[in-house]
């Protein structure tokens, strides 16, 4: 019995995980949007708003019926509590990308203290040379290489959302968060014998 | 009831005031996923103040953005970063919601707590134990956002929270630090900090 109990702990504990990073993502791809006034990545933050949704609510219903012990109820609310708090997270990043969907160009000064901040966003183009070329993202090992978190790669008019098998192609254009120092690191590593202008 | 006091303008530029608040949601968020899930009355209280600054921060920016905006057009380009600051707000206000369940003691069930800690990818705690090369360190010279692509955030001292710590800081055997960042760079930096990895990779 008691190790049923820690299955369904388990699952639930899952879902707040995901809810919780998706929320995180959107905040980090409504700051990119702003960025580089993008419509696309500000799409996609309204495309996981919708997803936050839905996870959301399963998120409540598994808690709901998870069967606990009224000595447990306070230690359910505080989750249920949690998973409102990531909502509102994500809200609060859909509410930036709108200013992107609404066609007025960021005000300099957003991307000023995008830029500037502890955590920034920041591009990189693939270019000839680059070890990343052919390469799919689990083997590329940017994150590790970098301690940049690739958010979004540009190809093209499209732009993708990255998986781990996806496969990096020159010209690619990566989008990435992460401190400041890692940004460096990450352009070096996509156009290692010149830098390529992108605004 | 909360106190208010009234807050007198102060010429601070726009985008000082937005990177601050910035960085300080994004902070709040951790530390209090951080207070809400190690059960840390602390370091939740100190979320609530965290709180009360990014409020003061966001009437200032309100001030600003009034003064500078002259026609129409300087109107309809401010208003999107008055929309940018009162999202940041709100995250910082959902920090505060998830602080609170610690602080009016809901709390969150344990066992939560203990799944948590191994899911979680970006936030990790870890506590310097002796055999630590990172003891007697400054932060600066960890060089751990470069390195791995992580940041400490909070660090637990002598029953005080020391949050966001300066670069200068040094780390003491025993200290409890509170990390966030790239998944397997927080993994790499709890085993050197728990002295299970003795050597910090460049």
């Amino acid at each position: 019995m008691v190790e049923h109990k820690h299955e369904v702990f388990e699952e639930i504990v899952t879902r707040f995980v995901e809810l919780k990073n998706t929320s995180e993502l959107m905040i980090d791809l409504a700051y990119s949007s702003l960025m580089l006034n993008s419509k696309e990545l500000a799409e996609e933050v309204q495309r996981l708003e919708e997803y936050m949704d839905k996870l959301h609510t399963d998120f409540e219903l598994l808690a709901l019926t998870s069967d606990f012990k009224k000595e447990e109820a306070s230690g359910f609310l505080g989750l249920i509590r949690l998973g409102v708090a990531t909502e509102k997270i994500a809200d609060a990043a859909a509410e930036m990308a709108e200013v992107v969907l609404r066609g007025i160009e960021p005000h300099p000064v957003l991307k000023l203290a995008i830029r500037e901040a502890e955590e920034t966003v920041t591009q990189a183009c693939v270019t000839e040379g680059s070890p990343l070329i052919n390469k799919t993202l689990k083997e590329a090992r940017v994150p590790e290489e970098t301690g940049m978190w690739i958010l979004a790669i540009k190809r093209g008019e499209k732009s993708l959302r990255p998986k781990p098998d996806t496969i990096i192609q020159l010209g690619d254009v990566l989008i990435a968060s992460g401190y400041a120092e890692g940004a460096d690191d990450l352009k070096k590593l996509a156009s290692p014998a010149h830098q390529c202008q992108i605004e | 009831m909360p106190q208010f006091e009234k807050i007198e303008y102060k010429p601070i530029p726009v985008s000082d005031l937005l990177l601050e608040m910035k960085n300080l949601s994004e902070l709040m968020i951790d530390l209090a996923y951080s207070a809400a899930l190690f059960n840390d009355k602390e370091l939740a209280e100190d979320v609530m103040e965290l709180e009360s600054r990014i409020d003061t921060l966001a009437y200032l920016l309100d001030m600003e953005i009034m003064i500078a905006a002259r026609d129409a057009k300087d109107a309809e380009m401010l208003i999107g970063v008055s929309t940018v600051a009162a999202a940041a707000d709100k995250i910082s206000d959902a920090a505060a919601d998830i602080a609170a369940i610690v602080t009016r003691n809901i709390g969150i069930h344990p066992i939560v707590g203990e799944i948590f800690e191994k899911v979680e990818e970006r936030l990790m705690k870890a506590t310097v134990k002796e055999d630590s090369v990172i003891i007697g360190q400054r932060i600066d010279d960890l060089d751990l956002a470069a390195r791995m692509g992580v940041d400490i955030i909070a660090i637990r001292r002598n029953k005080d929270w020391i949050l966001d710590p300066d670069e200068t800081e040094r780390i003491f055997l025993g200290d409890i630090l509170i990390t966030r960042g790239a998944p397997i760079g927080i993994k790499e930096f709890k085993d050197i900090a728990e002295g299970r990895l003795t050597k910090l990779e460049d």
